[in-house]
């Protein structure tokens, strides 16, 4: 092997290193390597000027390979790879050394950060040193596209995806798709019905051709990777067949199990066999499980026995069924946040403190009181509502530290219609700051003020309980400095929003990151919001934080114009980093065989032979290997050791 | 009891029949005791097969030798060859065959139980037997009989067995085309790894003191490498510089060579050698005891292959040489493997 | 005469690629200080550590080594993480049983999301390191 001639580039970015790292010094250092043949420092590397004086110096200086020590990898690994290319090396010779996150952003000693930026470089350029030449494995795709939650983000993505010509596979935990979404009355700043706008939505995701629709499934197991995903969903047995039903409803007369129903918030009750609500996509009962009395006709079976269509089948097993898709999109949504939790508030315990959803139930027309605002407790119309914003949000000692971002503007419109509602009516809404921004937001808040008479009291509720038939709610109007004391007929609560369980679920399952507030992570919060840390799985919707539709839905057009793209050619490029078999050491025991989690490894004639494409070069088979016979390229063991040494060496 | 005759029918038996090409077995050693390994190929030679307390030796290393010597002879094994195999001889075959370093079909294995007792530590016979030199060893029930020149010796089994042997719970190879002498598996006269858990009651300053001690006489001979049938690399990652050559070895493959440690007995490195050892035997090593034996320096080094031992049986269940179409050991993992280490 | 200055430990930190470099990262963005006695490799997977990397980081002179990946559930590889678990609790059990000091070795699990943890887990290791002074027992007396 011919020793390399590494060009290495040290970036200032401005002060954000030089301040603490020693450029000159670092580079000066860097020369002194054995395979170092250049070596300086830049202002800014990955600037237009800085980009092109490493492609000259590249070809002045017969350059090999290429060390930036600069920001993360993260950042500019990919630019500088490609930069490589364009000087005519292979962009996999061209490595990182993160001298900014991991060095003069975390220490203020210009001696030691300096000290350890050349430990990191050094690592790099002895890395380098051992880099092949590679170039990125093509591997054909599977032009089709597997979105979880049938949500509005869910729906949408699905239907932008499908519109462009992929096959769609829509994957949806419950009996329905249509998500909170339907569950709302009117959606602000409009103040349009939200059924009557997602209700077609819907319907188009049931005709469309290109849409494969599994509600009542749950993704199980994903395998695989960009490109080429093999994805395991359970399809629970809705003991009713959808194409024999007649939705005539006799089987809910006659089913004696009362639960209560969900789609409602508890506000109604349904029966065991139930269909979620009228304009259900699929249109068709489903008799859950869990409340049924046993799915045995010796034990109840009216059920079956009313059903003259005969779609009624106790004997209906889950079934398992295998996708291959190329990309997925996770939608998979918020809860709000547990009322339970809010002990200041009575935990959930108090009669007529409701939660946002339930007052929209209360407002719907398909709701449990017909769209006439009416309190559970007695059915009375309330003449005096207490709304109280940021319940549960922004209270970092006890609750969820961000902003759930819509409760402001959900609370304006809850009083508005309630005002609609309830002409006579008083409406108080408790707020610390209401964050209106968005076209014709505030202008929606202010006429819940002006328009409709809301009293806006700027200050917290610090308890409430019932009293005389009323819920006596205690706060403090912070601007005029009076404590507030209203004897409320209802309460209504504008709980923050959090990941769903589906979330928390799709996250273990596809292995995408979460951040710290359990929220799916995002690949880069500014240029990559739509992007998984995993090539290949985006994020749409309530799922990767809170926002209201018009935001949902434009990450959900973002997240399917990001699919459109991966999926636009019949190839994919894949990282060539794979694992490569020492042929001569190896003895064929098996175990990197057994140890390789894309099962990417078989053995042939006594030997290893790796799959590239399945390889995702993770390393699992070098680090089992006793002999080291398998490694990923360009991640050696020598070039560990290497680097171990470069780190030690002062 | 094992009568020595049936071993023999067994192997002239196969040879004859041509079943097998080869039989790996015991014979008396040239000095009468020990026994010495000894691969017969001819049905007559069955007859210069022994059984006795003296036949420490793992055979399982023989068959190891066979492969290697067929593959660089390039040639290929036709009729399956048969070894005699105690307890522990027939783990480290199931070890190998687990690691497919040859197949189930291609062995036949004559298991021999050790019953009751087990085999000789000559350090403790020599002991016992107050300067007398003995020339042959047999079992005799609970004892051991040794000739000597003033006669016939018989000691208590239990006092001259070597420390392995005790603490076995496998007298018995489970795995086996024919077995011999009595199934006792589960015996152990000590309790398992009891000379490991006297050994971890000392404190952290008393364990380095003795490792150092152990450590600083090793003189890299490699013995307790060559006489492990799971040291079968060609080339071995703490001294590489016998490369595996091979047709398909590239020039790269040549340069880029790693050396974890290097190769002069640097005392402080020897330490890494056999850590590296033991690590690389966790879930592998039987403990046959052969390395412990061999050690022209007495290095315990048995005391560091049972505390991965331990550490495979207690903390993931995980017990080598069980099975041979198991996962191995650090190639798979349980969901509830123990993580209270992590931060 | 002036205060023995601390002994400044040398550390290898070695970090997956997805979750605990990218918290560094993190703790980068977020300007969170802590001591630069860690110097990072990134490797792809925690369940890419041969114990021999552990082995040669102490050979080598390593006061401490620091092996940290996504938290069990999370790895980008799906179970490499659980290899490495195992792995390593045996080669800690085996520093610990040859006598290194257990507080020489360390194993965490950093998220993407953890910036502050990683700060933590360094400067919680490096004042663990400080009072033991040189690693000399593994370290190549080489001359």
């Amino acid at each position: 092997m011919t020793k390399k001639r590494t060009g290495v580039f040290v970036c200032h970015c401005g002060t954000n290193i030089a301040a603490t790292v020693d450029v000159s010094r670092l580079a000066k250092e860097m020369a002194g390597e054995e395979t170092v043949a250049f070596s300086r420092d830049y202002v800014y590397m990955c600037s237009d000027p800085g980009q092109n004086s490493v492609i000259e110096a590249i070809k002045e200086n017969n350059l090999d390979s290429v060390v930036v020590t600069c920001c993360s990898p993260n950042l500019h690994e990919k630019t500088f790879r490609d930069n490589a290319a364009r000087a005519g090396i292979s962009g996999f010779t061209c490595e990182i050394a993160n001298i900014r996150e991991q060095c003069s952003w975390v220490h203020k000693n210009r001696d030691e950060a300096t000290a350890k930026a050349i430990k990191i470089s050094r690592s790099a350029v002895r890395r380098v040193a051992r880099n092949q030449s590679l170039e990125p494995i093509a591997v054909p795709v599977t032009r089709r596209v597997m979105v979880i939650g049938g949500g509005i983000a869910g729906i949408q993505a699905s239907l932008d995806i499908a519109n462009a010509g992929l096959e769609v596979v829509l994957v949806e935990k419950l009996a329905t798709i249509g998500g909170h979404m339907l569950q709302l009355s009117e959606t602000f700043p409009t103040l349009d019905c939200s059924q009557c706008i997602l209700s077609p939505k819907m319907v188009e995701v049931s005709r469309h051709p290109k849409i494969t629709l599994m509600t009542y499934s749950e993704v199980q197991e994903v395998s695989g990777a960009v490109g080429n995903f093999r994805v395991k969903i359970l399809q629970k047995p809705t003991y009713v067949d959808p194409e024999a039903c007649k939705l005539c409803d006799e089987c809910t007369v006659v089913c004696p199990v009362v639960v209560p129903n969900e789609h409602d918030l508890g506000l109604t009750s349904r029966r065991a066999i139930h269909i979620p609500f009228a304009q259900a996509i699929p249109a068709s009962y489903t008799l859950d499980e869990d409340s049924c009395l046993g799915l045995n006709p010796i034990r109840c079976g009216k059920c079956k026995d009313v059903c003259e269509a005969g779609a009624i089948n106790y004997d209906m097993l889950p079934k398992t069924v295998v996708e291959d898709v190329g990309a997925i999109v996770v939608a998979t949504g918020f809860d709000l946040y547990p009322q339970e939790k809010i002990l200041e508030y009575g935990a959930g315990n108090v009669e007529d403190v409701l939660d946002g959803l339930q007052f929209e139930r209360l407002c719907s027309a398909s709701g449990a009181t017909k769209g006439h605002v009416l309190r559970p407790s007695d059915q009375k119309e309330p003449k005096d509502v207490v709304f109280i914003q940021c319940v549960g949000s922004r209270d970092p000692a006890q609750h969820c530290a961000y902003c759930s971002k819509i409760c402001c503007m959900y609370t304006a419109k809850h009083a508005r219609l309630y005002k609609h509602h309830v002409p006579d009516g008083r409406a108080y809404v408790f707020y610390i700051d209401i964050r209106s921004g968005g076209k014709g937001y505030e202008e929606f808040v202010q006429r819940a003020m002006e328009e409709d008479e809301t009293v806006y009291l700027r200050g917290r509720v610090s308890k409430l309980y019932r009293k005389d038939g009323k819920v006596r709610v205690l706060g403090t109007d912070t601007l005029t400095g009076e404590n507030v004391e209203i004897d409320a007929d209802m309460v209504v609560l504008a709980l923050a929003m959090q990941p769903s369980k589906g979330t928390e679920e799709a996250a273990k399952v596809l292995k995408i990151g979460r951040d710290k507030d359990g929220f799916l992570a995002e690949a880069h919060p500014k240029l990559k919001p739509v992007e998984s840390v995993t090539g290949g799985i985006y994020l749409a919707g309530c799922a990767q934080g809170p926002k209201d539709i018009p935001e949902t839905v434009s990450q959900a057009s973002a997240a399917a114009a990001k699919v459109i793209g991966l999926l636009s050619s019949d190839t994919l490029n894949h990282a060539p980093t794979v694992a490569r078999v020492r042929r001569s050491h190896c003895t064929g025991c098996e175990m990197c065989v057994t140890a390789c989690p894309y099962k990417a490894i078989r053995l042939e004639n006594g030997k290893a032979v790796v799959n590239e494409v399945l390889c995702e070069g993770c390393g699992s088979c070098s680090a089992t290997c006793l002999r080291a016979a398998i490694e990923v390229k360009n991640v050696t063991q020598l070039q560990v050791f290497d680097m171990i040494e470069a780190c030690l060496t002062v | 009891m094992i009568n020595i005759q049936d071993i023999r029918d067994t192997a002239r038996d196969l040879l004859a029949k041509g079943e097998v090409r080869a039989v790996i077995g015991w014979r008396a050693g040239s000095r009468g005791m020990p026994a010495e390994p000894v691969v017969i190929t001819a049905p007559e030679q069955a007859d210069e097969l022994v059984w006795d307390p003296t036949c420490y030796h793992n055979l399982a290393l023989h068959l190891v030798e066979d492969r290697k010597f067929l593959a660089h002879a390039r040639k290929t094994a036709g009729a399956p060859i048969g070894i005699i195999a105690k307890g522990c001889d027939a783990r480290a075959i199931v070890v190998l065959m687990q690691e497919n370093y040859f197949k189930r079909e291609d062995v036949y294995i004559i298991g021999v139980s050790c019953e009751g007792s087990g085999m000789i530590a000559e350090w403790k016979v020599a002991r016992q037997l107050d300067g007398a030199v003995p020339t042959a060893a047999a079992f005799a029930g609970d004892e051991f009989a040794f000739a000597t020149a003033a006669g016939e010796k018989r000691l208590p089994a239990r006092e001259v067995m070597a420390d392995r042997c005790l603490e076995c719970r496998n007298p018995f190879p489970k795995e086996h085309n024919v077995a011999l002498g009595e199934d006792k598996t589960g015996r152990a006269l000590e309790a398992p790894f009891a000379a490991l858990a006297r050994f971890e009651t000392r404190s952290e300053g008393e364990r380095w003191e003795f490792w150092q001690r152990q450590f600083d006489r090793c003189i890299r001979c490699f013995a307790c490498r060559s006489v492990c049938p799971m040291c079968y690399c060609e080339e071995c990652v703490v001294d590489s510089i016998n490369i595996a050559v091979a047709p398909e070895t590239t020039a790269e493959e040549k340069a880029n060579r790693i050396r974890w440690i290097e190769r002069s007995a640097v005392k402080s490195e020897n330490i890494t050698y056999h850590m590296t050892r033991a690590i690389h035997l966790a879930g592998r090593c039987v403990d046959c005891g052969e390395c412990e034996r061999v050690c022209p320096v007495n290095i315990p080094l048995r005391l560091l292959n049972n505390k991965m031992e331990r550490e495979a049986r207690e903390r993931f269940g995980y017990e080598p040489g069980a099975s041979i179409g198991g996962p191995s050991l650090v190639a798979s993992f349980r969901d509830d493997d123990p993580g209270a280490f992590i931060r | 005469m002036s205060e023995q200055q601390p002994y400044e430990p040398k550390i290898v930190a070695f970090l997956c690629k997805w979750c605990s470099s990218a918290g560094s990262d993190l703790a980068g963005v977020s300007r969170i200080q802590y001591p630069a006695n860690a110097t990072p490799i990134t490797v792809p997977c925690s369940g890419s550590m041969s114990p021999m990397y552990i082995l040669s980081a102490f050979n080598k002179g390593a006061d401490g080594v620091l092996v940290s990946g996504c938290h069990i559930g999370d790895c980008h590889y799906m179970e490499g993480n659980f290899l490495a678990r195992r792995k390593l609790h045996l080669v800690k059990e085996l520093l610990q049983f040859i006598g290194v000091e257990e507080n020489r070795f360390r194993m965490s699990w950093v998220s993407a999301a953890e910036g502050a943890k990683y700060a933590q887990v360094v400067k919680d290791f490096v004042e663990d390191l400080r009072p033991l002074g040189s690693q000399e027992k593994l370290k190549a007396q080489r001359t």
